[in-house]
């Protein structure tokens, strides 16, 4: 219970936020990719924080949402909460897929094949037709409810009511027998089905709500931002950026992923706006027109994805159980 | 039938590098059960070495592989020695993190290093071909990167089989803690094996590099190829990652042939999964051995 009155107290406070700093474009926008990555790295944290399941391939359930919502839309002009739930359904049919699969398989195999399933999935939308290909999805005009789909707010309150939800459903699910199972799952196999556990039908629980929630989340972003392409919601950056999320914050954690995010998001864009290029110079520390300053102000802006490989190296050996995971470790 | 023909031997001779990729990690594999998510850029690395020999030196890509599988060995055992034995006993996940975060960092700093551009490397003999009867063209560059490959396998057989180190190699593979009790250096052996497997990834690299695009993120589409032709070997078998190799390079030349190119990758992962289902040891690994 008290983790319920926790969630909705700061679901609250932050639903205040836009109303408090009034209208600010660019501080909304980087808010709405904070509360993105939080509810895409809790969702993944169900499956892999939970059951212990490393799904190496969340971008295909994004995709999926994101790919289904945007065809929906500039082919039938259909509802935009319609097209959301034919995302759904194509990401979970894609997520039953892959864990009939590999469900029945250990270890390093769930993490490859989990790879495998969202390279097929970013390739075939590649070379199909339907899906524009290389040149992505535009979309050149939305509406739902009457709302003002050219704000911001309105995707910024979507992406916090499916974080809130994603973190309900984690807060109740841990607690349930279904919970317990997964993490009995996590810790020993063996032992789980030994005790009469039904390993793959808890697996696949996991995985289908994970993927539904992912799918959600993608078909938000493709509204939001009204362009979709393969490298944007079907990279393999993006799950690795899902996990490492959750890792940063604390896997198995209810709070990890939103602490991760928190940090994460901010981070990379200050190093993709090239703040701290710019904070160098007017520190006096670089010169502006000196070597240096020259090739960190045309690289610095490309460095985030390895500040990203350092943060995890330096994660795995030093902090493998993540921030949150510190303040355990002391109690 | 000629199609069929060309297709079979171009396959073949693509397939015998991919082979020497996947040996490579299916040895770090069955010596240190680790997934090596950096073997892609490894190999990555292993072009521009090829390249720059080349263009600053001069020297031939297959003549500079004397310097750069010494280099590599030496990189990939100083690797293991910082990095990788640091989480041997840590779960999978977290050793797979790892490697993904070492690859990000060797990528992203070869992008930083080499800038986006694509390079190309053009020997004088880069688009010569052999004019087989029948009208089959085999091309130049293949036909000597598959010679060095069968070398190298050779070479590699043989020092596994008959030399001492390569015996405590097979025999760590086999059993970690045994190995241990009989006295072997299991830490020595898991950077030896790294060392191994980094010199073939960038023999690999090497290899392809007068037929290949080099560009920093080149590796990504290598490591999930070198990652199916394990599985199809079963993971941890040296001999399995080479026919895997083979018949990874023959399925891709013949989807390129009777399908597309464009789908050529998507056919190879598709037989990636079809034998987690069918045959999850893989074609020639023991039953049993997946979980």
């Amino acid at each position: 219970m008290k983790q319920f009155a926790l969630i909705v107290t700061l679901a609250a406070m932050a639903a205040a936020l836009p109303l408090l700093i009034g209208e600010s474009p660019y501080f909304t926008g980087i808010m709405i990719s904070v509360l993105m990555m939080a509810a895409l790295s809790s969702a993944w944290n169900l499956l892999g924080g939970y059951a212990g399941q490393y799904s190496f391939g969340h971008a295909a359930y994004f995709g999926a949402g994101a790919y289904t919502t945007m065809i929906l839309i500039t082919l039938f002009n259909l509802n935009p909460i319609l097209c959301m739930a034919a995302g759904i359904v194509v990401a979970c049919i894609i997520a039953l897929i892959t864990g009939s699969i590999v469900f029945r398989l250990r270890g390093h195999y769930f993490a490859l094949a989990s790879i495998a399933v969202a390279e097929i999935v970013r390739l075939s939308v590649l070379n199909f037709e339907f899906t524009g290909g290389a040149q992505g999805i535009l979309l050149s005009d939305v509406s739902l409810w009457g709302l003002d789909l050219n704000s911001k707010n309105p995707f910024y309150y979507g992406m916090l009511l499916v974080l809130v939800v994603t973190l309900a459903i984690t807060a109740h699910l841990r607690k349930s027998k279904t919970g317990f199972y997964l993490q009995a799952i996590r810790e020993d196999q063996d032992a789980a089905s030994s005790l009469g556990i039904n390993l793959s039908f808890y697996k696949n629980k996991a995985l289908l709500i994970s993927a539904a929630v992912t799918s959600v989340l993608g078909s938000l972003y493709g509204v939001y931002i009204r362009f979709i392409d393969t490298s944007a919601v079907l990279d393999l950056r993006l799950s690795i950026e899902i996990i490492l999320t959750a890792i940063i914050g604390g896997v198995g954690t209810l709070w990890g992923p939103v602490v991760g995010a928190l940090l994460l998001v901010p981070l990379a864009e200050m190093l993709r706006s090239n703040f701290l290029g710019d904070a160098l110079v007017k520190a006096g520390l670089v010169s502006e027109t000196s070597g240096l300053g020259i090739f960190l102000k045309e690289n610095l802006a490309h460095a985030h994805v390895l500040v990203y490989g350092i943060i995890t190296v330096l994660c795995i050996l030093y902090l493998p159980k993540g921030i949150l995971g510190l303040f355990r470790r002391v109690k | 039938m000629l199609l069929f023909l060309q297709a079979l031997l171009s396959g073949t001779l693509t397939g015998g590098v991919y082979a020497l990729a996947g040996i490579g990690m299916s040895l770090v594999f069955g010596v240190m059960n680790i997934s090596n998510f950096a073997h892609g850029d490894l190999m990555m690395l292993g072009m521009y070495l090829a390249y720059f020999a080349f263009t600053l030196l001069h020297i031939d890509p297959y003549v500079s592989l004397v310097m750069i599988m010494p280099t590599a060995f030496l990189f990939g055992f100083l690797m293991e020695k910082v990095f990788i034995n640091r989480v041997i006993h840590h779960p999978h996940q977290n050793q797979i993190l790892l490697t993904i975060g070492l690859g990000l960092i060797m990528s992203n700093t070869a992008l930083l290093a080499f800038t986006s551009d694509p390079k190309i490397l053009t020997t004088s003999y880069s688009s010569s071909a052999f004019n087989l009867p029948g009208g089959i063209f085999l091309s130049v560059p293949l036909v000597i990167s598959f010679l060095i490959t069968c070398g190298i396998t050779a070479i590699l057989s043989l020092f596994l089989l008959k030399t001492s180190t390569g015996m405590a190699l097979r025999a760590t593979s086999q059993n970690r803690e045994a190995a241990q009790l009989m006295g072997i250096n299991v830490a020595k052996m898991s950077a030896i094996a790294f060392g191994i497997g980094t010199a073939l990834a960038a023999t690999a690299g090497a290899l392809i590099a007068p037929t290949y695009y080099i560009h920093p993120l080149a590796g990504h589409s290598f490591l999930l190829k070198a990652f199916t032709i394990c599985v199809l070997g079963g993971l941890g078998s040296v001999a399995g990652a080479g026919v895997g190799g083979l018949i990874i390079g023959v399925v891709e030349a013949m989807s390129s042939t009777y399908i597309s190119s464009d789908w050529k990758d998507v056919v190879v992962f598709v037989l990636f999964l079809a034998v987690l289902l069918l045959r999850p040891q893989g074609l020639f690994g023991k039953k049993g051995e997946q979980s």
